[in-house]
């Protein structure tokens, strides 16, 4: 028998022509914890889905436990004992812990009516095998993050898992969770259950990982023991180059404040949050998901009213109500989400870089379809974003590139503020720093910005000044001089 | 070459002409004696520009996401509002002066209704956040309602007899006036769609109404004056309507709110929003009003199978436009996979 409990060989994966996967290798031993990381496109999930049974692979090889397996549906891999935690978790949030851990042996033992005492045995025993203790009554949605992935590896349990593969569970946990969650992943080790974990934390892969294997543009690029492994060349497998750090100098903060914020609340997101922006300068707020940073982001752009407090835009009190009204004010907003907040997707490069300013490009509501079009092409220039014909739709570019439109977007509206909620999720390193250096030259022109992310080598890289945020509230706040990813990771957990 | 290239870029078009000669072919074929009269292309003249222009309202609401299905029960409100009022305040025997005056003052409060009535269903759909098909029909449902419990299901008579005339009067000699109406509001509507600030938010609203809203605009003024344009184009649809009727009903051109959605699918112009294009909406028109005229022609064929046969169509064009946006490449995806797997 194969020391290994799945072993992927070759695997090639194809969508419309872009090869996702191109001959993969993997090996996962049975009772390890085996991390899968790289950078976002690289072609991690498209390979935990297919483990999964939810894609199938164009070429290669599968052994499960020195079997070779044709063709893996999602009902065969739950019968193997693979089991995925999603980031999402895909649980039902309007039913209790109890319903949740036993509807699935309810459902393959084909029992027709319920008994609640058979259920809540079934519950109890998943509970028991991590020694987790959680009232069986909550309703799944009301539970934390954290209780939630406990619950999803209970639930996994249940199926006889021996391979539970965990796609970033840390995102959004606080350090004291994660170290209770790596407590339960011992555990599940020590019971011969394998672990694979995504994710492109430095820190937690080496902390909890046996094997790694790091991938990049498709391809696996390193695949071995943790422990043959550094730091540094760890960041050099992720990117693909050493990368020097380019950091942001100011050259010219303007003395007076042009956004002051006081004592700013929006029950349940944030409290007394007060800060100040300058123009010239490059503010970053950092903090986990959930710590109050988006919402405070949207409420300086009018899409949450804050319930007390006060900003000043250049000494004079104002209240945004309105995204119209934050725009009038010249503050522009880049959202967290291309997707879904940021571009039409099914509509023109063109159009997309004039949405914010098509008063610009029209008069008395006549819009001047020639002068658009000029316009649009002269910020694909400025901006370099890789396209042949601005009239293709948006969602023929790269993410770099999408990313690029909506920061093209506010240009044409002469901004005195400028916000940036994850500016560079999900993009490649090359367009990262494209889109660093055009955030520099931009705060070099006399913009204030703000940046927020919670990738903080971004934070240190590119601020001047660093706010932290932890449930709602500002922690910490350091100037250039004091800003390191240690600092503020110790401030963040 | 060049037809290549127009190919290319316009399937949905070159469909639409394609589909366009196999109904005249069809029923050249079938009923060419009664098809190829001038009597039976007049009566199509004369049918089609009322839901013509109830289509080129809805259209707006189709851009932009939404969905109108109140069009016709407002439309019938409104005018049972309008030719009461014509009929009280126009008596026989009133200078003709007076009768204009009178029937100007009947379409404003119509339009005036309908606008109330559009102005309603953006405020439900977007401030209070009502899915706009449920909105749309519980207005329709009131608007019904209303009309019926104020007319207690009657038919209302007594227009002047100057405004049933200009229904059946011809422009110029030959151009039957609702038609004439139907190319003003249609060049008007291909105009503002195409050239206008609104009709580029519409289209981008359509898409993504969250990406326009954190560009600094106001999407729910745009989705309530379109509800009221939507509402005020069909609205003239229903008053052309009550002229070349001579009356107005609670339950008039019911079957024309399915019939609408059919010609909008047809055209490409589908609910899920920002799509299609005005050309291609005339075209749909047309094989729709030459099906409507031709089934006609087929005696045994009678009133009683008309739902069947539009909720049949109906469903044909829904299954082919779903396949027709992603579903081809889906397929061919699917063969690629078969290939790759069988090797």
């Amino acid at each position: 028998m194969s020391e290994y409990l799945l072993e992927m060989s070759g695997i090639c994966k194809a969508f419309s022509g872009v090869q996702a996967l191109d001959h993969v290798n993997f090996h996962i031993r049975p009772g390890k914890v085996m991390c899968l990381a790289g950078e976002n496109g690289c072609g991690k999930s498209t390979l935990v889905k297919i483990i999964s049974g939810v894609y199938v692979r164009d070429q290669g090889d599968v052994f499960f436990q020195g079997q070779k397996l044709d063709r893996i549906t999602p009902a065969e891999a739950t019968r193997l004992g693979i089991q995925v935690i999603y980031q999402d978790l895909s649980i039902f949030p309007n039913l209790t812990v109890r319903e949740n851990l036993a509807i699935n042996s309810e459902i393959t033992d084909r029992r027709r009516i319920v008994n609640r005492k058979r259920w809540t045995k079934t519950a109890e025993e998943a509970l028991s095998r991590i020694g987790y203790q959680i009232d069986l009554d909550v309703k799944m949605g009301e539970l934390s993050v954290a209780d939630k992935q406990l619950v999803a590896i209970c639930r996994a349990l249940l199926f006889n898992a021996r391979l539970i593969i965990m796609d970033e569970p840390t995102t959004a946990l606080t350090k004291r969770e994660v170290d209770a969650l790596f407590r339960t992943v011992r555990k599940l080790k020590e019971e011969g259950i394998a672990i694979m974990f995504i994710s492109h934390k430095v820190e937690e892969i080496f902390e909890i990982s046996d094997d790694v294997c790091i991938m990049r543009n498709g391809k696996n690029v390193f695949e071995g023991p943790t422990a043959d492994l550094t730091r540094d060349d760890f960041s050099y497998y992720m990117t693909g180059r050493r990368i020097q750090p380019d950091p942001f100098v100011p050259e010219h903060i303007q003395e007076k404040p042009v956004l002051e914020v006081e004592k700013l609340c929006a029950d349940p997101y944030y409290h007394d949050i007060s800060f100040q922006l300058r123009k010239g300068e490059i503010l970053g707020i950092t903090g986990l998901l959930g710590s109050g940073r988006t919402e405070l982001a949207m409420s300086l752009f009018g899409l949450i009213r804050p319930d007390s407090g006060k900003i000043l835009l250049n000494g004079q009190p104002v209240s945004i109500k309105s995204p119209e009204k934050a725009k009038e004010l010249r503050i522009g907003y880049v959202p967290e989400d291309r997707l879904t907040e940021g571009l039409c997707m099914r509509q023109p490069i063109a159009d997309n870089i004039m949405l914010a300013s098509l008063d610009k490009v029209s008069r008395r509501g006549i819009l001047n379809h020639r002068k658009l079009f000029s316009e649009a092409c002269r910020w694909v220039k400025t901006f370099s974003i890789a396209t042949d014909d601005p009239h293709k739709y948006a969602q023929t570019l790269s993410g770099g590139n999408q990313q690029k439109i909506v920061l093209s977007k506010w240009m044409n509206n002469n901004l005195d503020i400028l916000i940036l909620n994850g500016p560079t999720v999900g993009v490649d390193i090359g367009a990262k720093q494209d889109i660093h250096h055009l955030v520099h030259g931009l705060a070099h022109k006399g913009l204030a910005v703000i940046i927020i992310s919670d990738d903080i080598s971004e934070v240190v890289t590119n601020c001047s000044r660093v706010i932290v945020m932890k449930e709602g509230m500002i922690v910490g706040e350091m100037k250039s001089e004091e800003i390191t990813d240690q600092r503020i990771t110790e401030i963040i957990h | 070459m060049k037809f290549k290239n127009f190919a290319n870029k316009n399937q949905y078009t070159v469909m639409l002409l394609v589909m366009l000669a196999a109904v005249l072919v069809f029923f050249s074929i079938t009923r060419g004696s009664l098809l190829w009269t001038g009597d039976a292309w007049y009566g199509m003249a004369m049918q089609f520009p009322e839901y013509g222009l109830m289509t080129l309202g809805v259209m707006f609401c189709f851009i932009t996401g939404n969905i109108d299905m109140s069009f016709v029960a407002l439309g019938n409100f409104a005018t049972i509002f309008a030719v009461r009022y014509m009929a009280a305040n126009a008596a026989e025997g009133a200078s003709d002066g007076h009768v204009r005056a009178v029937i100007v003052t009947g379409i404003l409060i119509t339009l005036l209704i309908c606008l109330i009535g559009g102005f309603i269903n953006g405020v439900l759909v977007t401030k209070l956040g009502i899915p706009p098909v449920m909105a749309t029909i519980a207005m329709q449902l009131v608007w019904q309602g209303l009309s019926t419990a104020l007319t207690q299901g009657n038919t209302v008579t007594g227009l002047p007899a100057m405004y049933t005339e200009i229904g059946h009067s011809k422009m110029f000699g030959f151009l039957p006036f609702p038609l004439f109406i139907f190319i003003i509001a249609f060049i008007l509507c291909a105009l503002i769609v195409r050239y206008t600030v609104y009709g580029e938010m519409i289209y981008m609203i359509g898409t993504n109404v969250k990406a326009v809203r954190y560009s600094g605009i106001n999407t729910d003024r745009v989705v309530i004056l379109t509800f009221v344009i939507t509402a005020l184009v069909s609205g003239v649809g229903s008053l052309i309507m009550v002229s070349t009727m001579a009356s107005a009903k609670a339950d008039y051109g019911s079957s024309y709110v399915m019939r609408v959605i059919l010609i909008l699918v047809l055209a490409g112009i589908l609910p899920d929003g920002g799509m299609g294009k005005i050309p291609d909406l005339l075209l749909a028109l047309v094989i729709i009003q030459i099906i409507a005229s031709g089934v006609n022609m087929f005696a045994s064929l009678n009133t009683y199978y008309a739902s069947l046969i539009w909720g049949a169509l109906l469903l044909i064009v829904l299954i082919a436009s779903t396949k027709l946006s992603g579903g081809i490449f889906k397929i061919r995806d699917d063969k690629k996979k078969k290939q790759v797997s069988s090797q």
